[in-house]
């Protein structure tokens, strides 16, 4: 009997592969990590929903919008079933992002996504990042006008 | 000849240096925060940064000289500051991860925030590293500072 790679890979080794493959844009292997009631909260976007559709529209969105992006993880901290990612993610804005219009504008923030991992799939993520920093690469002057250049 | 040793860092010890850090914050007693750290440790608000017509000033240095005047100048700023710790996970590296939210009502000006005696709450999440003598030598932070502006008032995106 031979077990199932996934049961044998650590929390920390589940999401590096998340990474990996949100990395390569490869949003559809990224989102088979999780499972289908994963809990997703993106705080600066005032995200909090449930369901691998949800995960899948948030890094979606991200890749559609920056079509360059690259992500480069800096650490995966392990605390038990707790894995966190520090990573930073860059790219040249190509349409419309969290309201901001397009104006090729080029972004890099540095994040931090925390992630459950339970029975060999991740069952809650939550990401941190500063949206004034991000409207701030992306030129919006306002929060009250996010779409006006 | 005396000896003092300190106990051995586990994820449980670790973790409850960090509880403790915390619970100072929430009594203001930035003095008994610092004591908690040691003397070199690293200090990074990641969404701090002022940008001006020449440079850009990050929340990045050590607790010492950054972290320090930084809580101080927040508690100030919002003298019923507070924090409320969601979770705390740790492992025997001495690493340890929190999620709080921290609230204040703004009394004085914070950044080119003016007050307006608004209120705010907002979650974070900490990155804290533990030494063997039980010492926090690093600390990173990530929140939507972006969230707090709104919050406070400030529409523009400084």
């Amino acid at each position: 009997m031979t077990s199932s790679p996934v049961l044998t890979s650590t929390p920390a080794q589940i999401v590096q592969s998340f990474l990996d493959d949100f990395a390569r844009h490869d949003v559809k292997a990224a989102v088979a990590a999780a499972d289908p009631q994963v809990t997703v909260t993106v705080h600066p976007l005032g995200l909090h929903a449930t369901g691998t559709e949800v995960l899948n529209e948030v890094l979606t969105d991200l890749v559609r919008a920056f079509p360059d992006l690259m992500i480069s993880v800096s650490r995966v901290i392990a605390t038990g079933d707790v894995v966190t990612a520090l990573f930073k993610a860059e790219g040249t804005q190509a349409a419309a992002y969290a309201g901001a219009i397009n104006q090729e504008k080029h972004l890099d923030i540095d994040q931090a996504w925390r992630f459950t991992v339970t029975g060999g799939l991740i069952t809650e993520i939550s990401a941190y990042w500063c949206q004034a920093q991000l409207y701030r690469r992306l030129a919006v002057k306002r929060y009250d006008e996010i779409a006006i250049a | 000849m005396t000896e003092v040793s300190t106990p051995p860092r586990t994820a449980e010890s670790a973790a409850a240096v960090v509880t403790e850090f915390f619970d100072r914050y929430r009594a203001h007693d930035v003095e008994g925060m610092t004591d908690l750290c040691s003397i070199n440790a690293a200090f990074s608000y990641v969404p701090v940064e002022l940008w001006g017509k020449q440079r850009v000033l990050r929340g990045d240095g050590k607790v010492r000289t950054i972290g320090k005047p930084l809580w101080t100048g927040l508690i100030a700023s919002f003298p019923d500051l507070s924090n409320t710790v969601h979770s705390v996970t740790s492992n025997d590296d001495g690493d340890v991860v929190v999620q709080a939210d921290i609230e204040g009502t703004q009394q004085l000006a914070w950044g080119l925030v003016v007050p307006a005696g608004k209120h705010y709450r907002e979650p974070h999440l900490f990155v804290f590293h533990v030494d063997g003598d039980l010492l926090i030598d690093a600390i990173t932070a990530y929140w939507n500072d972006g969230g707090i502006s709104q919050q406070l008032g400030h529409n523009e995106v400084d």
